[in-house]
C-alpha cells in the first residue's frame, strides 16, 4: 500500500522534514533519514541540488550550493536511496527542479524513483499547465505528483489544481521563496481554511513554517506542516536537535 | 486552429514524420494498422512530450483499456464498437467515441455520447468506423453538437482536409488511409497532410500559445502564474489596441529617436570586397542600444496593468540604463539586479541607473553575472508580484515574454526592411545579428522569416573558443533544457546543472538562449555561427577606423561574422548588419584590451 495512502488515513497531523541530498556529503542523507525518522517525523522530502533554484530562499540555495560541491547529482542520489536496506517506514518525497529530470529523462526518472521507494515528487517549477509533461509517468510508476497552490493561485486555478490533486496539496503559507518568517499573515489562515474545504487531499503548509507559534496559528485549518530551511539551517549548524520541539509541536495532539 | 491526428502509426519514422501533429493514434483493434501495447510504448517514446497518444479500441474491456493506457502510456482512449455509457464514463483519461455517419438520425447519437470528443467517420467495411471514404459532411448542418468536441475523419487528404475543416469547423481532424501509399504510411504525404492544415512553421508557431515548436512554455513557480497569465491577457488585448501602439510608436520617435537609419557602409564594402554593406544603427537609440524599444513598450504595459513598480535584471547594463531610463521618464520604482562581476566590468552603466534613480543590487551568487542576475531578480518578482512587473530585457523567460519582447524589437526588422526597399528595391541577402538571449536578433530577423530568399544568421559568443569552457555558445554546443521559465536550448552538465557561460561581452554570457532562437535553429530557418572574443574585438578596430562607428562588444560579433560572410558573397549582393549598440560602456575593456593601440 503506498505510504501516503497510510499518512492520509492515520488520523494525525503530519511533519515532513525537508532535507537537502548531500549537503555535508551524500553519505549524510541516510543518517540524516534515519534521525528524522526516530524523530517522528511523518514524511521526508529529499531535495535535489540544482544550479538555479528560484523558488528557494538563501538557506536552501547556499545548501545547494553546498551539495553541488560535493558532487551530488539526481542520480547518485537515487542510486544513495536504492542502496538503503534499513527499514523505511515513512514516505519518501522528491524534490527537484524540472532541467535535472529532462537532463535523467523522464520515463528514466520515475522508473528509478519507484525503485528507490519514492512515493511522491514535487517540482516548483512545474505548474499545473504543463503537468503532462511527467503525469502519465508518475502514474505507471504509482507515483504521486505533488501539486503546489499558493496565495496568488486564482479561485478557478485553485478548483481545477484540486480536482486533480493526489497524495497531498502543498499550501504555500507565504508570497514568496522559501525561507523562515517571523511572522504568518493572518490571510493564510483564511487561505487554508478555503483550501482544506475544496481539497479531496490532505492540506499540508510549507514555505516560512520554522516556529511552534506558526504551528498553532494553523494547526485547526491544515492536516501537516512542511518545515525546509529550519531543518536544513539545524543539520547543517550541528544542532538537529533543536528542530525536535517543533516536531513534537505538530504531532502531538 | 484545428488540431491535426495521425492514426493508425507503426513505425518510428512515421511518428518522426508527424512530430507537428497534435496527436498521434496506435490502433489496438484488430485491423492491418494493429499494436502491441509494447510496440506502441517504443513508438510513443519518439512523440513530442505535448502532443496526445490517443488508443484506438473496438468494444474492449475497461481493464485492456487500463492496462493499455498504463502501458504505453496514452493521454486519450478512441472507441469504435457499442461501447456502453458505463465504459465510457470508467475511463480516466479524455474519451473519444466514434460515430458513423450515413444519415441526420446517425447525428443525433452524437448529442447523447458522454463521451469528451464525438468523432464522425463515414460507415466502415473492414472494420468499425474507417472505410477511408469522405462522407457527407452537409449532414452535421444545424446538428447541436459543440465544435469544440467535434473531430472529423474518414477519407481525409491534404487536397480535401481544407473543405472540410471549412465546412465543419472542428476540433481536430483525423487521418489514417489519407497519408497512405499501397496500404502503407508515406512520410511526405503526412508532412503534407499537417502542413495542409496547419500552414507553414510561422503559422504553426502563432498557432500553440507560448512555444515555438517544442520551445518556451511557462515553466516558473506557482506564485508567479498569476502574475504571467495576468501578462499574457494584458498583452494579447494591448497588442490589438491602435491606442497602444500609438503611444508605443510616439515614444519611439520623440523619445527614443526613431526611425534609425539604416547607412550605407561604403568603407567597409570596399574594404571587404564583397556586398553592399548596410548598418542598422541601433547604436543610435536614446541610451544606446535597442534594449530602449522593449523598454518603453513593457514599462507602457506595465502602467496599463496598474502596476507601478518595475524590477529588471542586466548583464552589460544596456537593458538596466534603458529600464532606469524608462522608469525616470515614467516616474516608476524601479529595481536592478546585476551581477558583482558584470558591475565591476561596467562601472560606468552602473552610474547612469544609479543617477537615473533606480536602486542597482548587487548579486554575489554563482558566477555573478547575467544568469544569477535573472534568478535573483525572479525571486524579487515572486515576493513582490502584486505591484510589480519584471521587466525582462530579452527573448527570454515564461511566456509570453519571448513573443512580448519579439514583438517590441520587431520595429528593427520593419524599419529595415522598408528602407532597404526604399534604397535598393529588393531585400537583402543576407541578414547578421549577434545573439545573447537574443532580442535584436529576433527583433531583426522576425519580419523577414516568410521572406525565404533572404538568409539569416545569428552570432554567438565563442569567448575563448566553442571547444573550451569558456564559451556562450548556446546554440552551437547547449542541449533541450528548462531554465528561468521556458524550455530553451541550454549549456548545461550531464547532471542537469546549468553552466557558467563566458564571453569578454557581458550582455552575452548567457548560457540559455531564446526559444524562438532554439526553434528557427532546429528547422534551419536561421543559421547560427560563433565569434570569439579576439575576433569580436579586432572587428572593434576595423568598424571604428572604416566607419567611424565605434560599436558595443555585442554588436561587434556580428560585425566580426559579416566580415567572414562577406567573402562569400559577390558585388551585386547586399548584406546587413545589425549594430545593437554602441561601444561607450566597452571603453574600459578597450581600454584594457586593446592597450596597444593606445
Amino acid at each position: 500500500m503506498n505510504r501516503l495512502e497510510q499518512l492520509k488515513n492515520s488520523g494525525n497531523k503530519a511533519f515532513v522534514a525537508y532535507v537537502m541530498a548531500g549537503d555535508g556529503g551524500l553519505h549524510r542523507l541516510k543518517e540524516q533519514v534515519q534521525y528524522l525518522q526516530g524523530a517522528g517525523v511523518s514524511a521526508i522530502e529529499i531535495g535535489i541540488p540544482f544550479s538555479d533554484p528560484v523558488a528557494d530562499g538563501p538557506t536552501i540555495e547556499a545548501a545547494g550550493n553546498r551539495a553541488l560541491k560535493q558532487g551530488v547529482t539526481l542520480q547518485k542520489v537515487l542510486e544513495e536511496l536504492q542502496s538503503w536496506t534499513f527499514d523505511i517506514k515513512i514516505p519518501l518525497l522528491v524534490m527537484t527542479y524540472l532541467n535535472p529530470v529532462l537532463k535523467f529523462g523522464i520515463e528514466r526518472f520515475t522508473t528509478e524513483c519507484r525503485k528507490a521507494g519514492v512515493s511522491g515528487v514535487i517540482i516548483p517549477d512545474l505548474p499545473y499547465e504543463h503537468k503532462q509533461l511527467v503525469q502519465p509517468y508518475m502514474d505507471k510508476e504509482n507515483i504521486k505528483l505533488i501539486q503546489l497552490v499558493t496565495l496568488t493561485t486564482t479561485d478557478i486555478r485553485l478548483d481545477e489544481i484540486l480536482r486533480e490533486a493526489e497524495g497531498f496539496v502543498y499550501a504555500v503559507t507565504i508570497k514568496g521563496i522559501t525561507g523562515s518568517r517571523d511572522e504568518l499573515s493572518q490571510d493564510v489562515k483564511t487561505f487554508m481554511q478555503k483550501i482544506r474545504k475544496k481539497s479531496p487531499v490532505p492540506v499540508y503548509a510549507g514555505f516560512g513554517i520554522s516556529k511552534s507559534s506558526h504551528v498553532d496559528m494553523l494547526r485547526d485549518d491544515v492536516d501537516g506542516f512542511i518545515v525546509g530551511s529550519a531543518i536544513v539551517e539545524a543539520f547543517n549548524a550541528g544542532k538537529i536537535e533543536e528542530i525536535e520541539p517543533l516536531i513534537r509541536a505538530v504531532t502531538t495532539a | 486552429m484545428t488540431k491535426v491526428k495521425i492514426c493508425g502509426l507503426k513505425e518510428v519514422q512515421h511518428v518522426q514524420a508527424a512530430s507537428r501533429a497534435d496527436a498521434i493514434g496506435f490502433v489496438f483493434a484488430p485491423s492491418k494498422r494493429q499494436v502491441t501495447i509494447e510496440q506502441a510504448a517504443e513508438l510513443a517514446k519518439h512523440v513530442p512530450v505535448d502532443a496526445d497518444k490517443i488508443g484506438v479500441f473496438v468494444n474492449p474491456s475497461l481493464k485492456e483499456i487500463e492496462d493499455t493506457v498504463a502501458g504505453v502510456p496514452l493521454t486519450m482512449v478512441q472507441l469504435h464498437g457499442d461501447e456502453p455509457d458505463e465504459l465510457v464514463k470508467a475511463i480516466q483519461v479524455p474519451v473519444i467515441q466514434a460515430f458513423s455517419i450515413r444519415t441526420k438520425e446517425d447525428v443525433v447519437k452524437l448529442k447523447q455520447s458522454l463521451a469528451d470528443y464525438v468523432l464522425v467517420d463515414a460507415p466502415g467495411t473492414d472494420y468499425r468506423g474507417g472505410s477511408g471514404n469522405v462522407f457527407d459532411w452537409s449532414l452535421l448542418d444545424g446538428a447541436d453538437i459543440d465544435p469544440a468536441r467535434l473531430i472529423v475523419a474518414g477519407g481525409l487528404n491534404p487536397e480535401n482536409v481544407h473543405a472540410a475543416i471549412e465546412q465543419t469547423t472542428p476540433y481536430m481532424v483525423d487521418v489514417s488511409s489519407g497519408v497512405e501509399t499501397d496500404n502503407r504510411k508515406d512520410t511526405v504525404k503526412i508532412q503534407e497532410f499537417i502542413k495542409s492544415v496547419k500552414g507553414d512553421f510561422v503559422e504553426q508557431t502563432m498557432e500553440k500559445v507560448g512555444f515555438f515548436g517544442k520551445y518556451g512554455g511557462q515553466f516558473v513557480p506557482e506564485t508567479l502564474m498569476k502574475a504571467v497569465k495576468e501578462l499574457e491577457d494584458a498583452y494579447n488585448e494591448a497588442k490589438d489596441d491602435p491606442e497602444f501602439h500609438k503611444e508605443y510608436h510616439h515614444y519611439l520617435s520623440e523619445y527614443v529617436g526613431r526611425e534609425q537609419p539604416l547607412t550605407y557602409a561604403k568603407r567597409m564594402t570596399e574594404a571587404y570586397g564583397g556586398p553592399k554593406i548596410y548598418l542598422k544603427r541601433e547604436d543610435l537609440n536614446h541610451t544606446g542600444a535597442h534594449k530602449v524599444n522593449n523598454a518603453i513598450g513593457q514599462a507602457l504595459l506595465a502602467m496599463r496593468m496598474g502596476k507601478r513598480k518595475i524590477v529588471a535584471e542586466t548583464g552589460a547594463g544596456q537593458h538596466g540604463v534603458a529600464t532606469a531610463t524608462i522608469c525616470a521618464l515614467f516616474d516608476l520604482d524601479c529595481v536592478i539586479f546585476m551581477g558583482e562581476e558584470d558591475i565591476k566590468r561596467q562601472q560606468l552603466n552602473v552610474f547612469r541607473m544609479k543617477l537615473l534613480g533606480a536602486r542597482v543590487e548587487s548579486v554575489t551568487k554563482g558566477s555573478a553575472t547575467l544568469k544569477d542576475a535573472v534568478n535573483e531578480a525572479l525571486r524579487y518578482w515572486v515576493t513582490n508580484v502584486e505591484d510589480t512587473h519584471y521587466l525582462i530585457g530579452s527573448a527570454l523567460g515564461p511566456h509570453p515574454f519571448p513573443t512580448m519582447v519579439r514583438d517590441f524589437q520587431s520595429v528593427i526588422g520593419e524599419e529595415t526592411k522598408r528602407q532597404i526597399l526604399e534604397k535598393e528595391g529588393r531585400l537583402p541577402d543576407t541578414i547578421l545579428a549577434c545573439i545573447g538571449g537574443g532580442s535584436n536578433a529576433i527583433g531583426m530577423f522576425y519580419p523577414f522569416i516568410q521572406d525565404k530568399e533572404v538568409e539569416l544568421i545569428g552570432v554567438e559568443a565563442a569567448g575563448q573558443g566553442v571547444d573550451t569552457d569558456k564559451h556562450a555558445a548556446t546554440l552551437t554546443k547547449g542541449t533541450d533544457g528548462v531554465l528561468h521559465g521556458a524550455l530553451m536550448k541550454l549549456l548545461q552538465d550531464d547532471a542537469g546543472q546549468v553552466q557558467e557561460a563566458h564571453s569578454i561581452s557581458a550582455g552575452l554570457d548567457y548560457p540559455g538562449i531564446g526559444p524562438e532562437h532554439a526553434y528557427l535553429a532546429d528547422i534551419g530557418r536561421v543559421e547560427y555561427r560563433s565569434i570569439t572574443d579576439d575576433e569580436a574585438l579586432a572587428a572593434v578596430i576595423s568598424m571604428s577606423r572604416l566607419e567611424g562607428i565605434i560599436p558595443a562588444l555585442e554588436s561587434a560579433h556580428a560585425i566580426a561574422e559579416a566580415e567572414k560572410q562577406a567573402k562569400q558573397m559577390t558585388a551585386d549582393q547586399i548584406l546587413v548588419i545589425c549594430v545593437s549598440g554602441r561601444g561607450d560602456k566597452d571603453m574600459a575593456t578597450y581600454a584594457e584590451k586593446l592597450e596597444g593601440l593606445a
